[in-house]
């Protein structure tokens, strides 16, 4: 059963077509990578799914619903989680706070009890923790719970933010370059983490990735692209192999 | 160093961390309940001026300081919030109705008129809510019938069941206890999802959106929220100036309020306390040393806005994390404008490029 599917997706920024009519599917429980050299459309892709940014042409469906047109808050509770490959963190906060923010759209308080901290309030926060404190547990930020994001180096904000999005408890999860600034002991970390996001919390996965190594080893299939364009939708390994990829990144 | 052993999540929740903090915070509270016993009425009452800017000061930091969004318009709800309360007391209703319905009617002004900060920040929503409070003082001065123009109009004396508030001791009290529950009001909001989305909204609207949070609903909730927490402060600011009329509600007003948050330090309840007794005493700092100053320093027409002025400036330029605080949103846009959205742009192409290389 497809989880999500993207149908002739099409944005272009003044006169860059960023993305040209790339159509993928993805099924349920799959990782599916999206690889492709600097500016092939990779993070516009995401930044569609979010709804970021509005398509110009191309139909976005999820769950057999068509969420082409529905508002960036609503993705999420839809259970749409993503990271910006560039960390977009709550940067003046501790990493508790921010993962705590990531339970948002479990909030059933309204703000009248908030503000009088009534005990269902005090129960829900304890909920709230007690969810972080399992994902804080998967990826190992035990020892960074209490401080503030800005003093964190890029690998853990990464961490982080993978962090926040499990949080959500989504059911799709967008990774945008995950093992970027990683070296390469964290990649190895990460790639069994990836695997555990997908096989026991049971999360279907798009990830843009860089390093072939990790797309190769934890990806069902990936899409390759250049300049907004289709490559090719494969297994990994047929991918590494094709021609049109290789002359992709190769350069002609 | 002080290491806290936490033994419970309820430790992270609760407002005091440890016993320590109780000891210190009941002592400062015990201090402040005496202090009447020591005063003269004159300092009583300049304290109570201290309390209703510290209340202003609650709600504007939570616009300002958490959610990120600029406000030169709070003069006007400190105005709607007097005025609404004046009437209503004057229409015969008794003290706690009519604050109730100042406080309400403030929120619900301020909640529309956060809905177009959807699309602004820093100098724009600035100048727009410079030009709401600009709106609000034409009304109050051109609405004759309800609010006497330039004349003003007279507060009816402050009474709850019987017991008057009128005498110096019992007004600082009121204060006081409005005070206190704002402040824990304000903490309880900061400790809940709703206060954590604002705060979500000041460090990142991108990521706030993919969390689920709402942006449209949460600025305006934080602008009603703000205006409300203000409007409570009009009530009492009302009785405390017993008359009034269109010029305590100025621009100066509203950039001295700001001025508060600033100095304070933005993101910090605690400064907004230290914003308050800054505001609330330079007057009476100034009004001494104008008698011990030599006559041709003291005598300087316009010495205390020049004070109020150099202060600003010279907080803005050698320590903008304020009395106690550390450095925000929005200070960056007035410090960055209108470099801005060009400078965030940059550092991500660097960050970029330096990929590129690896
Ligand atoms: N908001 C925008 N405004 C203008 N141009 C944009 C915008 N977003 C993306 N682009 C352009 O679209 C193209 C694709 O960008 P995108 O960020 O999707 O690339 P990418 O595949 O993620 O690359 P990288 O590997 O460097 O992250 C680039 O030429 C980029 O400059
Ligand atoms: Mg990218």
């Amino acid at each position: 059963m497809s989880v999500f599917q993207a149908k002739d997706l099409s944005v272009s920024f003044g006169g860059i077509h960023a993305v040209r009519e790339v159509s993928f599917t993805v099924e349920s429980g799959e990782v599916f990578s999206i690889i492709g050299p600097n500016g092939a459309g990779k993070t516009t892709i995401f930044n569609l799914i979010s709804r970021l940014y509005d398509v110009d042409s191309g139909t976005l469906i999820y769950n057999d619903e068509d969420i082409t047109r529905v508002s960036p808050h609503h993705i999420a509770e839809l259970g749409i989680a993503r990271t910006f490959q560039n960390t977009e963190l709550f940067e003046q906060e501790t990493l508790l706070k921010n993962l705590l923010i990531g339970r948002h759209i479990h909030s059933r308080t309204n703000i009248v009890s908030e503000f009088l901290f009534l005990p269902s309030v005090r129960k829900q926060e304890l909920a709230f923790r007690q969810a972080v404190e399992d994902v804080i547990d998967l990826l190992d930020l035990q020892s960074y719970r209490d401080q503030h994001i800005s003093n964190l180096p890029f690998g853990i904000r990464k961490m982080a933010e993978i962090a926040r999005a499990l949080c959500l408890q989504p059911k799709l999860l967008l990774l945008d370059e995950p093992s970027s600034g990683l070296n390469p002991e964290e990649t190895e970390d990460l790639s069994f983490w990836i695997e555990d996001i997908n096989e026991e919390l049971g999360v279907t996965i798009i990830m843009v990735e860089h390093d072939m190594n990790l797309v190769s080893r934890s990806s069902n299939r990936v899409l390759a692209m250049a300049d907004g364009k289709t490559l090719a939708i494969d297994k990994p390994a047929v991918i590494q192999n094709h021609a049109d990829v290789r002359r992709a990144y190769l350069g002609d | 160093m002080y290491f806290i052993k936490k033994t419970s999540y309820q430790q992270d929740i609760d407002h005091f961390k440890h016993n320590g903090q109780r000891f210190w915070y009941g002592l400062l509270l015990l201090t402040i309940l005496l202090t009447p016993t020591t005063l003269s009425d004159f300092y009583l009452g300049e304290l109570s001026f201290v309390f209703i800017y510290a209340i202003v000061g609650i709600g504007l930091m939570l616009l300002v300081g958490y959610t990120g969004l600029v406000s030169l318009g709070h003069a006007a709800f400190l105005a709607i919030g007097a005025y609404t309360h004046a009437v209503m007391l004057a229409a015969g209703l008794p003290f706690l109705a009519s604050i109730l319905i100042a406080t309400s009617f403030t929120a619900l002004v301020g909640g529309i008129v956060g809905i177009p900060a959807l699309r602004m920040t820093g100098i724009y929503l600035a100048v727009a809510t410079l030009a709401f409070a600009i709106i609000v003082e034409q009304i109050i001065t051109h609405w004759e019938s309800v609010t006497g123009g330039f004349r003003g109009m007279a507060v009816a004396d402050a009474e709850i069941f019987g017991v008057s508030f009128v005498d110096a001791t019992s007004y600082y009290y009121l204060c006081l206890v409005i005070l206190i529950a704002c402040i824990l009001l304000a903490l309880n909001l900061l400790r809940s999802p709703s206060g954590r989305a604002m705060i979500a909204i000041r460090d990142s609207e991108i990521s706030a959106q993919s969390m689920g949070i709402n942006l449209l609903r949460t600025k305006s909730i934080a602008f009603a929220i703000s205006a409300g927490f203000t409007g409570v402060a009009g009530a009492l600011f009302s009785h405390r100036i017993g008359y009034l009329a269109p010029d305590s509600f100025t621009l100066l007003t509203s950039i001295q309020l700001l001025l508060m948050v600033v100095v304070g330090g933005l993101g910090s309840l605690q400064g907004v306390i230290y914003g308050a007794i800054f505001i609330g005493m330079l007057p009476q700092a100034i009004a001494v040393m104008k008698d011990t100053l030599p006559a041709v320093i003291g005598q300087l027409p316009g010495l205390e806005p020049g004070i109020f002025g150099l202060v600003l400036v010279l907080f803005l330029i050698y320590e903008p994390l304020g009395i106690h605080g550390r450095w925000q949103k929005i200070r960056r846009y007035f410090e960055e404008f209108p470099l801005y959205r060009k400078a965030t742009y940059k550092r991500q192409r660097s960050y970029l490029r330096t990929e590129r290389v690896r």
